[in-house]
């Protein structure tokens, strides 16, 4: 009893503190109004003379990461009324925080993407703003290519900046190479020629990190194309083609398997990332890597000289050539809280100067038809060769099919990489999920 | 008085409503929403459309989810034996006044200290197949043919990272042990040294059966923390190669954030929830029965 009491008395007393602290506040803000509204008067202009863009970027690469900062600082400088909040997030965790960020009620206004397929999923669902005015305006749709027009259209509305573009190439070792007499291969019993020589020689041919294994998706991405031709790749990538097709298993048991029966890949490659396997290449342990550009970023530069890229060799020269060119770009959030800045600064992304600034510090290919590529290096030079040579340019394995196809898909890589003989298993696999994934598109 | 009554009832409740109301609104409101979804298509864009019991159909016809349950169970099979046992033979050879063993308690004990990441982080530098301490030891001493890929093959990946939660877990159990041992009243094991009982007598049938409350704890908090693993595969492989090393929480993970399949993750986690507060409820009436006995 007595304790109940207590527990009462103790309601009672909070209570009353309650009760009491209520009408004391009142009194409290009412007494100093005068004050107060002095103050706000300062600070409500300060938003106003300051307006703001919340920037979200997946560039995390060490490079990519000072480049992108460069450009929100000369934007800064150009509209010093404007503040760019900026934040860089690691590229695999964006990819996952996308679908969160699209669908805030206050999103980040501008965000990097891919173009294609990958954009068009959120353009469909409404997710991203029209910003035909902005390409209008800017006189981008006579400033930039038509293939990259078509990229960034749905109904004749524009909903994307495609901003820069890389090539895949075979990156080898000029060093290595020409200690063994070695030219870079054009075909593909020359190719495995290089290879044998360099294993003989006790170096690994060819490097590659499988941890992430979107790596091995870009081996898939060739070899189907030099075997089946790009057409049919990219069929396949949007669904349209089986998984169990012949043709799809030749691509793994006369070529792939080939390559790793004689053990012209990495020892351990499910071990490393990418760029941890680019090690054996830095150290001299390795001479080959199939990789898109990207891969100078993180090689170092006093070595740079020593790299050098040829084109995946050509296995049947009667198929077309296809190349992986995947393009990166900008866009706008459907529901962006800051829309008038977001279109300045995406203006200023897509604009010659920011181009020619990322071109030249990253050496990645701008779109923008107005940048000056006098200066572009031999490198970029090489490589805008590369792409002007093909017949077809993919995006790249998980970007031109949907994200559970290409998981699955590169899953399937790894476990015929360990076990080639369950080929025939992993392609059943695959092609039942390939019916379930586009059974509902 | 009756309505006195009815407030002596009342009062816990009345303490307890703003309490009660953030946990509903943050977990169980949260939990329902999960096994709701469990039972939609959602991809995390679109509104979700209910499917029935499709996602849990589908779940228990993937292989994937097989190979993840069956690495949960060798994860709790490790954890209920090799540090239960580590654990208390190392609390029993700690606590006594030997020389150094502040030392070695505290050493045994820092692994918990560090985050499960920076743990998966250290490990995989460990492990690294060319230039990690464990394979370059190996070579060193002639034992190259025991220089593995440890986390590259897809039979040893699965114990390469429960090695690494084992080596986490022993100094925790020990902790454990070493509080329970300040329970056991030494009277009781004098009396049996008195009575004639060699070492192991005595840890066998005093000392044990003393501990066997804080034994049951133990248990249940590893298989708990199998049931939860993440973080060490997550950082170390990700579930590769090819799921070889996925357990139930990562399987979630990737089918709900990378493939965007929200629905068919809430199933995951709805059946990851099941198997959880089995062994959860097991643990709660443990300790409410221990308890009631003081």
């Amino acid at each position: 009893m007595k304790r109940y009491l207590l527990t009462l008395l103790s309601l009672v007393a909070i209570l009353t503190v309650v009760v009491a602290c209520a009408p004391q506040t009142v009194t409290v803000t009412v007494e100093r109004t005068v004050p107060v509204r002095e103050t706000v008067q300062v600070t409500v202009e300060k938003p106003v003379a300051k307006r703001i863009v919340i920037y979200n970027s997946y560039m995390s690469d060490p490079a990519p990461r000072e480049a992108d900062a460069a450009l929100v600082k000369m934007f800064e400088e150009e509209h010093p009324d404007i503040d760019v909040i900026h934040s860089t997030i690691a590229h695999e965790d964006f990819k996952q925080a996308i679908r969160a960020y699209l669908t805030a009620s206050t999103p980040p206004d501008v965000m990097t993407w891919f173009a294609g397929n990958r954009a068009r999923f959120f353009i469909d669902k409404g997710l991203i703003m029209d910003i035909s005015d902005v390409w209008e305006k800017e006189g981008w749709n006579e400033s930039y290519p038509k293939g990259f027009r078509a990229l960034s259209t749905v109904n004749d509305k524009q909903y994307f900046l495609p901003a820069s573009w890389y090539w895949w190439a075979v990156y080898y070792r000029k060093d290595i190479f020409d200690q063994y007499g070695l030219k870079p291969p054009q075909t593909w019993d020359e190719f495995l020629q290089v290879c044998e020589t360099l294993k003989k020689n006790g170096i690994t041919p060819i490097t590659i990190g499988t941890k992430y294994p979107w790596t091995a998706a870009g081996w898939f991405d060739y070899l189907n194309m030099r075997v089946n031709g790009p057409e049919f790749h990219i069929n396949l990538m949007l669904g349209k083609e089986r998984y169990d097709d012949p043709r799809v298993k030749k691509v793994f048991t006369d070529y792939w398997g080939v390559l790793i029966q004689k053990g012209y890949f990495l020892e351990n490659a499910a071990a490393y990332s990418w760029s941890e396997a680019l090690q054996f290449m830095i150290e001299g342990k390795a001479a080959m890597y199939l990789m898109g550009d990207f891969i100078r970023d993180s090689y170092p530069d006093e070595l740079e000289g020593n790299l050098d890229f040829f084109r995946f060799p050509i296995i049947d020269p009667n198929v077309p050539i296809g190349e992986d060119a995947p393009t990166d770009g900008f866009f706008i959030a459907a529901n962006s809280q800051h829309p008038e800045e977001a279109k300045l600064f995406l203006a200023f992304l897509g604009s010659v100067k920011a181009q020619q600034y990322f071109a030249d510090t990253l050496g990645r290919l701008p779109t923008n038809m107005g940048v000056d590529t006098s200066k572009f290096t031999p490198v970029q030079l090489k490589g805008l060769e590369l792409i002007k040579g093909a017949d077809y340019v993919a995006q790249f394995y998980d970007r031109d099919t949907t994200p559970e196809m290409a998981e699955k898909g590169m899953a399937g890589f790894m476990e015929f990489w360990d076990n080639p003989g369950a080929i025939d298993d992993i392609l059943a696999r695959l092609e039942a999920a390939r019916q379930e994934i586009f059974a509902g598109q | 008085m009756a309505r006195r009554t009815v407030l002596y009832r009342l009062s816990p409740y009345l303490f307890l409503i703003v309490p009660l109301i953030i946990y509903c609104i943050w977990v169980v409101g949260p939990m329902l929403y999960t096994i709701y979804l469990s039972f939609t298509n959602w991809d995390g864009v679109s509104s979700p459309a209910v499917i029935g019991w499709r996602n849990y159909q589908k779940l228990f016809r993937d292989p994937v989810f097989y190979i993840s349950l069956t690495n949960n169970l060798k994860w709790m099979l490790c954890f209920i034996t090799i540090p239960v046992v580590g654990g208390l033979a190392l609390a029993l050879a700690l606590n006594r006044n030997i020389p150094g063993a502040k030392f070695f308690k505290t050493s045994f004990y820092s692994p918990m200290v560090l985050s499960l990441v920076v743990c998966g982080l250290i490990w995989s530098w460990m492990y690294h197949p060319a230039k990690g301490l464990i394979n370059e030891s190996l070579r060193l001493i002639g034992l190259d043919a025991l220089a593995k890929g440890w986390l590259s093959d897809r039979r040893l990946v699965m114990w390469a990272i429960i090695a690494v939660g084992v080596w986490r877990q022993v100094g925790y159990v020990m902790v454990l042990y070493l509080a329970g041992l300040q329970g056991v009243d030494p009277t009781l094991v004098d009396a049996s040294r008195v009575d004639g009982c060699s070492n192991w007598q005595t840890i066998w049938h005093v000392i044990l059966p003393l501990l066997s409350p804080v034994t049951v704890v133990v248990v249940v908090i590893s298989i708990i923390d199998s049931l939860r693993a993440f973080d060490l595969v997550s950082v170390m492989t990700r579930g590769g190669p090819y799921y070889s090393s996925s357990v139930l929480a990562n399987f979630m993970y990737i089918e709900a954030f990378n493939n965007y399949k929200m629905g068919y993750g809430a199933a995951i986690s709805v059946i990851l929830f099941i198997l959880s507060a089995v062994f959860i409820f097991l643990y709660l009436w443990r300790v409410m029965q221990t308890e009631m006995e003081y």
